[in-house]
């Protein structure tokens, strides 16, 4: 047999290796007063960061076609997890987002996007005779109905669009009729005044009326868009240095997640920033060409999905920092503090792995 | 897809149309990396000024330095008021290090014992920068508020701060003058705020708490305060206004007689089976009220610490409003009690004189109709120390078609009947003095002779207040100077310093004559001595005074109106028996009196007066007088009508 690590995709966990490393400098300095202690968010972050390549290296090792063999199973999974998670989850402010099991916090939302991108991906290859039909979209969407649904519930609007980027981003890839693809889209853009006065919860609402005019009522919504502003502007070009951020440990209120874009832009300059949206697009364009080198349709699809994950989540967690995009709980993927997110990367990016090394053509 | 143990083999290859695609979703995402870095050069590089004044321009405010509210005492210094500590626990938000905020909220949630929804919905609800402190729970035990402050470490955030709360020492008994202190009120915050009100601030609003809150609450100071880009305040700069401390009140009220005044009341309403009724004390010679009493009352404490919703309602829907001060702010009929100002009107004005006789009779026709006395045998031909003192209706009749409804109306005007007395409550009504200009206004017509004749005892439409009635008797009792009745004798600061003195305020000098004003001291003292009250001249205390049985509303199956009943008085300064005078006119003629006194019995139907027998009681209290000169059969709930 051949030795499938031998064709292992160095590039691919370079750049995301870089990212995390980034991410680790982040929960350094954020918890710069007393960064070795147990709880605190750098060994969490080592913690995070040994699970995760264990489930890396895991899920590289075994063929990814087991995954295809077992998609509706993931699939009910996924619904029931997500299911749980509304049933008995809590989180900040009311909301359903993470599971408590033994003092250990689940987020399944997290993992549901790669799970979700699995079985899309199959569905796709399944029909891949029949891509630009219809009921390829279709169903697709239908798939990704429930999931998107029960996170939007719980509510997390953010998560349910990266799973509708993740649709999208598979079914394009493919080569799916951009014709309905269009008409989909219409659709979903006639929903949105309905969205906005039925669905949409005030908290939601004031985040987007905020992002339009974040300095009109500092105190309020625009508080958080307009700080992470004033922080990054702070940076200049070459930032104020680790550690050097301003006031304490988080000014932000959630600075260490969704906002830590704006440390690594008061930290680490413009300068910094840079590096972290090429090392993005580099990380990106390493998904596309497993996607493009794989000769099975699941390989080209979920690269779509997973490329579609990281292009939304980078685009729209990057824009809210610097004040071009409204704000959402969307953490930034490798940087952002938390585990859920690391090690359904990690699942995420060892598929691909799995994929590159059982797929490639050769000369990659 | 069926379960298949055997991993599918690899189907066809990518077609060239999916190249096209790559190239589309290649160009995206270098248009999204291209667009962020622009955006990032322009914040970090080119704009930086911009953003940098906006993070100056948060770092200057101002904050607000609280101050205690002042106490109350009463005229002999005795405390009414109590502020107590209690302990708040507030959070800031901003403070709790992210990752551990659920561990904080949690335990908080359990010492507090409460749900952690809760807290994170309090902590949600509040907008404003996340440094601004969000209370969590009030009037925490001493014991959480300890271990909050031993686990401060493990609680960042969190803080106990103490604050002060209302304690009305006395309870009910003073709650209609003292009233309550309660939150600011959305609406009344808007307008407030500006005289730097807080959002959670308490403020008076009822009694005099409401009617002195600006010196009570004193002044909070503002601070200049430096910030940083988060809010949280990093320095003091400079003081713009200095935090000037609560004024505390002295009160004229003496808890003492406050007491006597509450007892004899509630012996009164109790052997009677009343709902309603007042007793008033007050220094003829300035004013002031020693004692204020409205029954049924409520205790003021239970507003003090926020009163539920529930028993609030309760309160306003009782039938007895026991939140209304009913010496103040219910407009009643006075009875016999107005003879007085048909008395002095008719005196001043020369219709009549100390001498005139008038003949009474069971009744007397007015314009056709028959007007009848309470005693259907008249009393012949008297004159007004005896008119007064049987308190002839045939008698006052006579007298007050000859002076009239105007001039009447006039001289009840300058007694104060009609206008507010101006005391130091919030809710006085004016009552209603009938004149034809008034009539005329309300119902376009003139008012009727038989209605002259009602007003001149004190029927009809005439309406009074207690307070008013009271001080018009204490100007008799002086020698004809109307007062406004006061409640407040002092500011005190919180050493116990005079800070200033409310002097009394005269209303009016009375246009009447001292030998008017005479004839009706001694009138009012036959009232006594002619035993019309029975055994109130008895008493080892010499008074003065009128009763009064003052019909209302409609009348029953046996054609009887209900009725009210009232006792207004007043001794003089040496109140003791003498030999030289045997029957106290010379005592009462003089000017010298410091104690007059009201008791009022709301819908009392008893078989005799029952504010006579309360004020009886009263001054057998007031002057340690040992034997009990008490009539209890008189309280007979009876519907007879006495006198």
């Amino acid at each position: 047999m051949v030795n499938v690590w031998s064709v292992f995709d160095i590039q691919l966990a370079v750049y995301a290796l870089a990212l995390v490393v980034i991410g680790l400098l982040m929960a350094f300095t954020n918890s710069s007063d007393a960064p070795l202690a147990a709880g605190s968010l750098l060994t969490r972050a080592f913690m995070w960061l040994a699970i995760g390549l264990v489930i890396f290296t895991i899920s590289a090792a075994v063929d990814y076609r087991w995954s295809r063999t077992f998609s509706w199973l993931l699939y009910l999974v996924n619904l029931g997890l997500l299911v749980l998670t509304i049933a008995i989850g809590s989180g900040l402010g009311g909301v359903s987002r993470w599971v408590n099991i033994l003092g250990l916090q689940f987020q399944f939302s997290e993992v549901a996007k790669v799970l979700m991108a699995v079985v899309l991906a199959t569905w796709i290859a399944n029909h891949q005779a029949r891509i630009t039909s219809l009921w390829t979209i279709a169903g697709a969407a239908l798939l990704a109905g429930p999931p998107l649904a029960l996170i939007l519930i719980q509510p997390d609007l953010g998560t349910s669009l990266v799973i509708g980027a993740i649709l999208f981003g598979s079914l394009f890839i493919s080569g799916a009729s951009l014709r309905w693809m269009g008409a989909g889209i219409l659709m979903i853009l006639a929903f949105i005044p309905i969205a906005w006065t039925e669905i949409l919860k005030p908290y939601q609402k004031e985040r987007l009326i905020a992002f339009l005019n974040p300095s009109a009522d500092p105190k309020d919504s625009g508080y958080q868009l307009l700080q992470s502003q004033i922080a990054v502007s702070s940076g200049g070009a070459f930032g104020r240095g680790l550690t050097n951020g301003t006031t304490g440990q988080d000014y932000l209120p959630v600075s260490s997640t969704d906002f830590v874009f704006s440390r690594v832009g008061e930290e680490l300059g413009f300068l910094g920033g840079v590096v972290v949206l090429i090392l993005f697009t580099l990380l990106i364009w390493r998904v596309l060409v497993i996607g493009w080198r794989s000769r099975d349709p699941f390989g080209l699809a979920f690269a779509g999905g997973m490329a579609g994950l990281l292009l939304f989540q980078m685009l729209v967690n990057v824009g809210m920092v610097l004040g071009v995009m409204p704000i959402t709980g969307i953490p930034l993927p490798f940087i952002t503090h938390g585990g859920a997110s690391l090690i359904s990367l990690a699942l995420g990016l060892g598929i691909l792995e799995s994929i590159a090394m059982r797929q490639g053509r050769p000369g990659g | 897809m069926g379960l298949v143990i055997e991993p599918r083999v690899a189907d066809a290859a990518p077609s060239r149309r999916v190249w096209r695609r790559f190239v589309v979703f290649g160009i995206a995402v270098m248009i999204a990396v291209t667009a962020l870095g622009a955006r990032l050069f322009q914040l970090t590089v080119v704009d930086t000024a911009q953003f940098q004044s906006l993070a100056v321009r948060q770092q200057q405010g101002s904050q607000a330095v609280p101050v205690t509210r002042g106490l109350i005492y009463d005229r002999k210094g005795r405390k009414l008021v109590e502020n107590v500590p209690i302990f708040v626990v507030r959070v800031r938000p901003g403070e709790i290090p992210y990752p551990m905020r659920d561990a904080v909220v949690e335990r908080l949630a359990q010492l507090l014992g409460t749900s952690v929804v809760d807290v994170y919905e309090t902590i949600d609800r509040s907008a404003g920068s996340p440094y601004d402190p969000v209370t969590i729970a009030e009037e925490v035990p001493t014991s959480v508020a300890r271990v909050i402050a031993e686990e401060h470490l493990g609680l960042p955030g969190v803080s106990v701060d103490v604050m002060g709360r209302r304690k009305y020492l006395y309870g009910p008994l003073l709650a209609p003058i003292l009233g309550w202190t309660g939150r600011v009120s959305a609406d009344d915050y808007q307008e407030l705020r500006s005289d730097g009100y807080l959002a959670g601030d308490t403020m008076g609003k009822q009694g005099v708490e409401a009617t002195f809150e600006r010196e009570l609450r004193g002044q909070y100071g503002v601070q200049q305060v430096q910030r940083d880009a988060a809010g949280r305040v990093v320095s003091v700069l400079k003081t713009l206004t200095e935090p000037e401390a609560g004024a505390s009140l002295q009160l004229t009220i003496d808890v003492e007689i406050q007491r006597e005044a509450e007892k004899a009341l509630e012996w009164g309403m109790k052997a009677a089976g009343l709902k309603r009724g007042v007793f008033i004390v007050m220094d003829p010679q300035n004013g002031e009220v020693l004692a204020m009493v409205s029954l049924p009352a409520y205790d003021n404490n239970d507003f003090a610490g926020g009163i539920s919703a529930a028993a609030y309602r309760k309160l306003l829907k009782d039938p007895h409003k026991p939140l209304l001060n009913l010496a103040i702010s219910e407009q009643l009929p006075p009875g016999s009690t107005y003879k007085l100002v048909t008395s002095l009107g008719a005196l001043q004005d020369r219709k009549i004189s100390s001498r005139t006789r008038l003949m009474t009779r069971g009744y007397i026709l007015v314009a056709g109709t028959k007007m009848r006395d309470w005693n259907p045998y008249g009393f012949g031909s008297i004159n007004i120390y005896d008119g007064f003192a049987h308190s002839s209706d045939t008698f006052y009749y006579q007298v007050a078609l000859k002076l009239g409804i105007d001039r009447l109306g006039y001289w009840a005007h300058e007694m104060g009947f009609g206008r507010k007395t101006g005391i130091d409550l919030p809710g006085e009504t004016v009552g209603t003095v009938p004149t034809n200009d008034w009539k005329m206004g309300v119902f376009s017509q003139p008012i009727y002779p038989g209605e002259t004749a009602q007003a001149g005892i004190g029927q009809g439409y005439v309406a009074v207040t207690p307070i008013q009635l009271i001080t018009a008797f204490s100007a008799l009792a002086n020698g004809g100077t109307l007062y406004r009745p006061q409640l407040v004798r002092k500011l005190l600061d919180s050493k116990g310093r005079t800070i200033k003195t409310y002097k009394p305020e005269i209303t009016r000098k009375l246009p009447v004559d001292a030998g008017v004003l005479r004839t009706m001291r001694v009138a009012s003292r036959n009232v006594l001595v002619s035993r019309h009250t029975l055994n109130f001249v008895d008493l080892p205390v010499v008074s003065a005074g009128k009763s009064g049985t003052a019909e209302y509303s409609v009348r029953d199956s046996q054609g009887r109106l209900p009725f009210h009943s009232w006792f207004v008085g007043f001794t003089p300064k040496d109140a003791r028996k003498k030999a030289s005078d045997p029957n106290g006119f010379k005592a009462s003629a003089g000017t010298d009196s410091q104690l007059a006194f009201l008791a009022f019995a709301f819908d009392s139907r008893t078989r005799g007066n029952a504010g006579t027998e309360i004020a009886k009681y009263f001054l057998q209290l007031h002057y340690g007088v040992k034997k009990d000169y008490r009539n209890r059969d008189l309280l007979v709930r009876d519907n007879f009508y006495g006198q």
